[in-house]
């Protein structure tokens, strides 16, 4: 049998020399088992993912009211009274203040896309998807129909100062359109949807991994999406001092972004 | 050989070794997504597939930068090297798959331009754990790119051997980047051993055998310098050179190769006009000398490829006293044709 070590092996030859052939077979053996052990192992250690949800390519139908101030969101009216607040947003790492300007106070029935994770749940408003509808007959209403109560959020209680540790997510990707939404391998994802418009959030774990989320505004209720921006302090921990207000299901920290602190 | 350039030279090992190639990526790039989804049911289809590209690009360029190193320490893996320029296209193009998917995934439908979100979005260059990781990757991914482009013969002779091999040599700068694009990103967040532990064993892997097989290149170097102008030195004895092989030999800093075949003795520059691929190493098929790597030939008394084939190396003028080889430490002009020394059977017993 020839030794293979002392074979010369010539690539433009139509046939390796035999003791070279049978090394090469069990290599390639060898290298095909080796690939499937390699996408086994990095396959199967990456970290859970998140159980947030995008129903990518599933429509559904919402009707309820615009509200636009702080962030835009849909009023829905439950069956067993008060309302649960959709938060909206559009295709792209953009918010949707451009798409409901004029609908404030309205009801609307939308078409979009459900995200949702844990209390939170968004929808992606696809083009031309709100449509105006007539005021019920309950409501005292203008005739363009615009309900009583305007575009702006409605207050719950009183709000109580706390002062919260945690990390800014963008809203959009933390509820299911990116896993993973958070820590540093999404900060620039998250940075870009938050500089172009779409609600930051101060994701807060307890003791016990469970998150809490605050929707971040300034002082005054007004958007602070460009000050973390430029600061520099999506996705990394930050403390933040601040009003805490409830508005029906969301909850939002309003404090002045000067006031951020990053925490190294 | 440099007659004339196609696409591809296609003949029947190329095809096996490319088969075997997209069978492998293809086996890599389904289990992964299958053991994926089926171990993690919640991932969304991108990242798996941004994971699996990365994954397999990072697999795969291992696996290139280990071919050199192993066929210096076992000539049976030099099949391996013989199409090795395919591997760095398929790792090209799994790389830039993995690298537009996450440009599109990370940056694109915002405010900026994607390239320049992806430039600018994360500014912690202060802070070693926060440093931006995706611009090495980016960095990262031109130098493949300049790589699998100019990996054509066509782009070798319009370069020469020595520009095109330094500018390929930038691989080892790309996979740096590449490690610390890794360490930096994706392993700040995921946290398993496995993962962390693949990544330094593949480091030290790389780094082992290429520190094995360089400590073996450095002993043939380890001769005297400063020989004289035009004398000859003493290199070997004949019996040290086998038939129809040679011995690499250093003279003054330069690496000769010796042959010896059919009762005679040559020597010639080791570097193949090529790819620098050593000659040395080679053999004397059909009465040239045929270099390991990808098969180029030169006549072993002229260093001139035959017609209609235009590489030439430099020869040595060489003597055989004795039993003992001696080589001129001046060498010829390429293509310089120069008599063989020749010996009677009984020298090689002296």
């Amino acid at each position: 049998m020839s030794d293979p070590k002392q074979e010369f092996y010539v690539g433009y030859l139509p046939q390796a020399p035999h003791g070279l052939g049978r090394f090469l077979k069990a290599g390639i053996l060898m290298l095909l088992l080796g690939t499937v052990v390699a996408a086994a192992i990095l396959s199967m250690a990456q970290s859970p993912y998140s159980k947030a949800k995008f129903e990518f390519g599933v429509s559904s139908i919402l009707e309820g009211r615009i509200e636009e101030l702080p962030f835009p969101t849909l009023m829905v009216p439950r069956e067993g009274g008060g309302d649960s607040r959709y938060l909206l947003t559009v295709f792209g790492k953009k918010g949707a203040d451009e798409a409901v300007a004029g609908f404030a106070g309205k009801r609307v029935r939308v078409r979009g896309t459900l995200i949702y994770h844990d209390q939170l749940t968004m929808v992606e408003l696809g083009p031309a998807a709100i449509e105006v509808l007539a005021p019920a007959t309950a409501e005292p209403d203008a005739s363009d129909g615009t309900v009583a109560g305007g575009g702006a959020w409605t207050q719950t209680g009183a709000g109580v100062e706390r002062s919260l540790i945690g990390e800014i997510v963008d809203s959009k990707c933390y509820l299911g359109v990116m896993k993973p939404g958070n820590l540093k391998t999404h900060r620039a994802c998250a940075t870009r949807c938050i500089s172009g418009g779409v609600p930051p959030v101060l994701m807060v774990r307890d003791e016990h991994g469970l998150a809490t989320y605050f929707l971040l505004t300034s002082s005054s209720g007004g958007s602070v999406g460009r000050q973390i921006v430029d600061r520099g302090l999506v996705a990394e921990p930050v403390r933040i001092s601040g009003e805490v207000v409830r508005f029906g299901d969301l909850l939002v920290l309003k404090a002045d972004p000067e006031t951020y602190q990053r925490l190294d | 050989m440099g007659h004339a350039y196609q696409a591809v030279g296609w003949n029947r090992q190329k095809k096996i070794y490319d088969g075997v190639l997209l069978g492998a990526i293809l086996l890599y790039l389904g289990g992964f997504l299958g053991l994926g989804f089926a171990t993690h049911p919640d991932a969304t289809f991108e990242t798996m597939l941004i994971r699996a590209l990365g994954t397999g690009a990072l697999l795969l360029l291992h696996v290139i930068l280990s071919i050199g190193p192993l066929c210096r320490l076992d000539r049976r893996f030099l099949p391996l090297l013989y199409n090795r320029r395919h591997l760095g296209v398929a790792m090209f193009i799994l790389a830039l798959g993995h690298g537009t998917l996450s440009t599109i995934q990370f940056h694109a439908f915002g405010d900026l331009h994607p390239l320049v979100s992806l430039l600018v979005s994360n500014t912690r260059f202060d802070n070693l754990a926060q440093f931006p990781f995706q611009p090495l990757g980016f960095f990262a991914l031109i130098i493949l790119a300049l790589m699998a482009t100019t990996s054509h013969d066509f782009w070798l002779s319009i370069l020469s051997a020595p520009v095109w091999k330094a500018l390929h040599m930038l691989v080892y700068v790309a996979y740096a980047l590449i490690v610390m694009h890794v360490v930096l990103g994706v392993l700040q967040t995921e946290t398993s051993l496995w993962l962390s532990g693949a990544l330094g064993a593949g480091v030290l892997w790389v780094f082992g055998l290429h520190i094995v097989a360089g400590r073996r290149e450095v002993r043939v170097d380890l001769t005297p310098a400063g020989v004289e102008a035009n004398s000859y030195v003493d290199v070997c004895a004949l019996q040290d050179i086998p038939e129809k092989r040679a011995k690499v030999v250093s003279i003054d800093g330069e690496r000769v190769a010796v042959f010896r075949y059919d009762g005679r003795v040559s020597a010639l520059s080791n570097p193949c006009q090529h790819q620098n691929g050593p000659l040395g190493e080679g053999c004397i098929r059909d009465g040239l000398v045929t270099c390991p790597w990808h098969g180029y030939q030169y006549r072993p008394d002229s260093g001139a490829s035959p017609e209609p084939f235009t590489e030439k190396v430099p020869t040595f003028k060489v003597k055989v006293e004795e039993g003992r080889v001696l080589v001129q430490s001046n060498p010829q002009p390429a293509g310089t044709r120069v008599e063989p020394a020749t010996f009677n059977a009984e020298e090689i017993d002296v």
